[in-house]
C-alpha cells in the first residue's frame, strides 16, 4: 500500500493545484481552513507547500487575496479566485473528465 | 536551565529556548534557499514567518512565555519541507518530500566554515584544512606559494573567502566542518548575506578588536615562551657567561646593523633596478609584494634577536650600560655600512645623491622664499 502511494505522489502533486482552484473557487479561505480541509484527504499537504504554490498561483493571476481583520492575531489573507482562474479551472475540470473518460475506456 | 532567544516574527516577539531557535532559524534559512529562485520569495518567507508566529501563540498562555524546543521541532514538522512550486525545481520537490523533513535528523552535512580554534589569522586555512582533512600547515604554504605565484591575487581570493565562508560558532557548525560537499549558490547567498551583515551592523568593529586580542594573545605567548626559555638558560650564566654576554652585544648589534642597512639597500636597489643585487625577479612578481616579504624577513630575523635581548634584560645577566652600548655600537656600524655602500656601489651613490640634491633644492627653494 505504501509502495502504490509512493508512486502515485507524482500524481497527487500535480493534481494539488487543481484542487486548491476548486477549493478557492467555493468560498474565500485562509490557508490553515485550506490544511484542515486538505488534512483528512488524499492531498493532506503542510504550510511550507501550500505557501509557494498560492503565491505562484497568485503571480499567474490565477487566484487573489485580501486582508481580513481576524479576532486572534494580525490580520490573515483570504484566497479567492479571479475570472482568469474560473476559465482555468473550468478547462481544467473539463480535462479531468476527458481522462476519467478515457481511462473507462480501456476498461477494468 | 535553559538560555532563552527573542525573536520578532513579522512583528511580533516571542521567546524560544535556545536549541529551538536555532532549529527555526536553520529551517528558515534552508526554505529561504530553496525559494531563492522564486520571484514570490519575500512574500513566501513572510507568511512562513506569519504561520510559525500563529503556531507559536497557540503555545503559550497566561502562565507560559517561552516557546520550547519540542514545541518548536513540532511545528516545523506541521510546517513540512519549503518547496518552490515552479517548474523549475519540480523534480526536486519529491527528493524534498522524502528528505526535507529529516533534514535536521539527517547525517551531518560537511560544510565549509571559519574555524577560530588555533587559526593563524582568520580560520580560512583552518576551516579548508578540516574540510579536506588534511594539516592546516600544508593549506598555509599552498595558499603562500598561491599568493606568490599569482602576483598577489591569490591574496584578494583569501580576502573574499573570509567573506564568503561562516565562521563555525556552535559545536553543531564544527562537526558540520567535518561532514558533506555544500552547494555553490548557499555560498554566494551566504556571501552576500555575510557581507551586508559585516557592513551594516558594523560587524567588523567587533571582528577587527576580536581579531587583534587574537594577534595581542599569541604574541604574547610567544614572548612569554621565549622568557622561560632564557630564564631556564639563565642560571646557567657565571662569569665567564657574562664575558660572552659583552661580546654578544657587540655581536647581536653589528648582526642587527647589517640586516637593516641590508634591508633599505634592497629596497632601494629594488624600486630603483626592479633587481635584488642584480638578481632579477622572477615571474613578473609585483614590487609591492616583494617589499613586503623583504619587510616580513627583516622583521623575522631582528625580531627574536631584540626579545633575547629584553630577555637578557630582565634576568639581570646583562648590565643596563650595555643597552646604551649596543645602541651606540648599532649607530656606528650602520653609519658605517652606509658609507661602504656608498662607497662600493654605484646604484646607491646614484639614488643618494638624487636625494641629496633634492633636498638641498627643497632647503634652497624655502630659504629663497623666505628672504
Amino acid at each position: 500500500m505504501d509502495n502504490i502511494t509512493e508512486k502515485l505522489a507524482p500524481i497527487r502533486k500535480g493534481l494539488l493545484e487543481f484542487v486548491i482552484l476548486k477549493i478557492v473557487s467555493a468560498d474565500k479561505v485562509y490557508v490553515a481552513d485550506m490544511l484542515k480541509l486538505l488534512g483528512p484527504t488524499e492531498f493532506a499537504t503542510q504550510e511550507g507547500t501550500l505557501y509557494p504554490l498560492l503565491s505562484k498561483l497568485r503571480r499567474e493571476e490565477l487566484v487573489d487575496y485580501e486582508w481580513q481583520e481576524s479576532d486572534a492575531g494580525p490580520p490573515r489573507k483570504y484566497y479567492k479566485l479571479t475570472p482568469k482562474g474560473r476559465t482555468q479551472l473550468s478547462t481544467l475540470n473539463d480535462y479531468w473528465k476527458d481522462l476519467n473518460r478515457t481511462l473507462a475506456e480501456f476498461g477494468n | 536551565m535553559q538560555k532563552v532567544v527573542s525573536i520578532s516574527l513579522n512583528g511580533n516577539s516571542y521567546q524560544l529556548e535556545e536549541p529551538g531557535y536555532e532549529q527555526l532559524r536553520a529551517y528558515l534559512e534552508r526554505a529561504e534557499s530553496r525559494l531563492k529562485d522564486s520571484p514570490d520569495r519575500a512574500e513566501v518567507m513572510a507568511d512562513l514567518e506569519q504561520a510559525v508566529s500563529e503556531k507559536c501563540r497557540t503555545t503559550l498562555g497566561p502562565h507560559k512565555t517561552v516557546v520550547s524546543t519540542l514545541e518548536v521541532e513540532r511545528i516545523i514538522s506541521e510546517m513540512g519541507p519549503v518547496e518552490s512550486a515552479d517548474e523549475k525545481s519540480a523534480h526536486a520537490g519529491t527528493e524534498g518530500d522524502s528528505s526535507g523533513a529529516t533534514q535536521s535528523a539527517g547525517p551531518p552535512r560537511k560544510r565549509l566554515f571559519r574555524i577560530y580554534e588555533g587559526a593563524m589569522w582568520s580560520g580560512v586555512c583552518n576551516g579548508i584544512a578540516a574540510y579536506l582533512n588534511v594539516d592546516v600547515t600544508w593549506v598555509r604554504i599552498v595558499f603562500v606559494l598561491l599568493t606568490v605565484f599569482s602576483s598577489g591575487v591569490w591574496f584578494l581570493a583569501y580576502v573574499v573567502l573570509i567573506f564568503v565562508m561562516p565562521v563555525a560558532n556552535t559545536a553543531e557548525d564544527r562537526a558540520a566542518a567535518f561532514g558533506m560537499p555544500f552547494n555553490t549558490e548557499e555560498l554566494i547567498s551566504r556571501a552576500k548575506k555575510n557581507f551586508e551583515e559585516f557592513n551594516q551592523q558594523f560587524k567588523w568593529r567587533r571582528e577587527w578588536r576580536r581579531q587583534q586580542r587574537h594577534w595581542h594573545r599569541q604574541f604574547r605567548q610567544m614572548n612569554e615562551q621565549l622568557r622561560v626559555a632564557t630564564a631556564q638558560a639563565a642560571p646557567a650564566m657565571n662569569q665567564t657567561a657574562r664575558a660572552v654576554g659583552g661580546l654578544f652585544v657587540v655581536v647581536a648589534a653589528l648582526f642587527s646593523a647589517v640586516i637593516a642597512v641590508a634591508l633599505v639597500l634592497a629596497l632601494i636597489s629594488l624600486f630603483t633596478q626592479h633587481s635584488i643585487f642584480g638578481w632579477m625577479l622572477p615571474f613578473d612578481i609585483p614590487l609591492w609584494v616583494v617589499a613586503l616579504v623583504l619587510v616580513a624577513l627583516y622583521l623575522a630575523i631582528s625580531t627574536p634577536l631584540r626579545m633575547i635581548r629584553h630577555g637578557g634584560h630582565q634576568q639581570g645577566g646583562y648590565h643596563p650600560g650595555w643597552g646604551a652600548l649596543h645602541g651606540l655600537m648599532w649607530i656606528g656600524f650602520t653609519v658605517l655600512m652606509f658609507w661602504g655602500a656608498y662607497t662600493f656601489f654605484p646604484g646607491v651613490r646614484e639614488v643618494v645623491d638624487q636625494l641629496m640634491w633634492a633636498a638641498n633644492l627643497t632647503v634652497t627653494t624655502i630659504s629663497e622664499t623666505i628672504v
